[in-house]
């Protein structure tokens, strides 16, 4: 039953820690040093929600400024995007505007799923975790914060919005029948937690 | 990673940056840089192989003479190398890459190649083997006739 393919697009800037999420999540490892995505990269992972597998196809695109007009291709018939800025650098959280523009004006599928992920909560934190709430709910995404160093909450992310995914009608033929969360009031309310690895 | 690499550049993708390399070409008789790794870019992701040669001709020239952006030129011609199966070629440009900067990407694919290409070894040393199980046969035959001729002739 892994045929189920769920493509899900990894976007943000560069050193925001993309890779390392999908790392942690793919192969549970991580990597001290930053490794800059060239291009693009992908990885896959069988997941199972409610007792069915889904091959979720995760791809990984570069940060880096040239690349930008290269990526469009990419967000193409993706159902879920992870946006993802680093709590210790606001300028990351401001520059995710341009990156949800960005998806508005190439992604093919009006109903694409989105959550919002602060990484690097074992670090000092420059930007509030209500900050980051607040852009998600404007934006009608999901949120959460987590650690790709420490391996918090990086698992919820995928089960987050592969969930909203398949519990959306617009999902296959119709699995389940809750509809879209168009109130963007499903926000995640995990207690923000410090991390001394 | 077959993922990555079956992954074909939307064909209107590769018309645009085609059109943008012509057009500078045309106006100012020379092409910047960006505009050539945009090409090369959608040309080694093709899925024809003589547009994934010219992608690799541009990567060649563009890493001899922009050294700024060496590390893209360099991935991307071992993924179009690895792409024609040109796996001598792709091994030797992951090797240049890892000499110079550790990457779990370039790894990966550094992986992918090697295995794909000892693959292609296996499946060669297969039909080598054949060929000599065959040209035995033919060998054992002769002598056999050659034996037979031989009590014939007695």
């Amino acid at each position: 039953m892994a045929d189920r393919a769920i493509k899900l697009l990894v976007i943000g800037e560069s050193g925001v820690g993309k890779s390392s999420l999908i790392r942690r999540f793919v192969e549970n490892k991580f990597d001290e040093n930053h490794d800059v995505t060239i291009g693009m990269d992908f990885k896959s992972k069988v997941m199972n929600v409610d007792g069915i597998d889904y091959k979720v196809a995760l791809w990984d695109t570069a940060g880096a400024e040239r690349f930008r007009s290269l990526t469009p291709s990419f967000y193409r018939k993706a159902l879920g995007a992870i946006l993802v800025y680093d709590i210790t650098n606001r300028d990351s959280l401001v520059k995710l505007e341009a990156w949800l523009a960005e998806l508005d004006s190439y992604s093919d599928n009006p109903n694409i799923a989105i959550i919002v992920v602060g990484n690097k909560i074992d670090q000092e934190r420059v930007v509030d975790r209500e900050e980051g709430r607040k852009f998600a709910r404007k934006h009608r995404a999901l949120f959460i914060e987590t650690s790709a160093k420490c391996d918090q909450f990086v698992s919820d992310v995928f089960k987050d919005v592969v969930e909203k995914i398949v519990s959306s009608e617009y999902f296959g033929n119709g699995y389940g029948s809750d509809g879209m969360d168009i109130g963007g009031n499903d926000v995640h309310e995990k207690p923000a937690s410090t991390c001394n690895c | 990673m077959d993922e990555l690499l079956n992954d074909v550049v939307p064909q209107e993708d590769l018309e645009r940056f085609e059109k943008k390399y012509h057009h500078e070409l045309e106006l100012d008789g020379e092409v910047t840089s960006e505009t050539k790794f945009e090409y090369a870019f959608c040309l080694v992701r093709s899925r024809y192989t003589n547009d994934i040669r010219k992608g690799i001709m541009i990567l060649e020239e563009l890493a001899r003479t922009h050294p700024d952006g060496r590390r893209d030129y360099i991935y991307y011609l071992a993924f179009g190398n690895a792409r024609i199966k040109n796996y001598t070629e792709g091994l030797k440009y992951c090797k240049a890459f890892l000499e110079i900067e550790s990457n779990d990407q370039v790894r990966s694919l550094e992986e992918y190649i090697k295995k794909q290409s000892d693959k292609e070894i296996a499946k060669g040393m297969a039909v080598a083997g054949g060929a000599a199980l065959v040209l035995g046969g033919i060998l054992g035959l002769g002598i056999a006739m050659a034996r037979n001729k031989q009590k014939r002739d007695k």
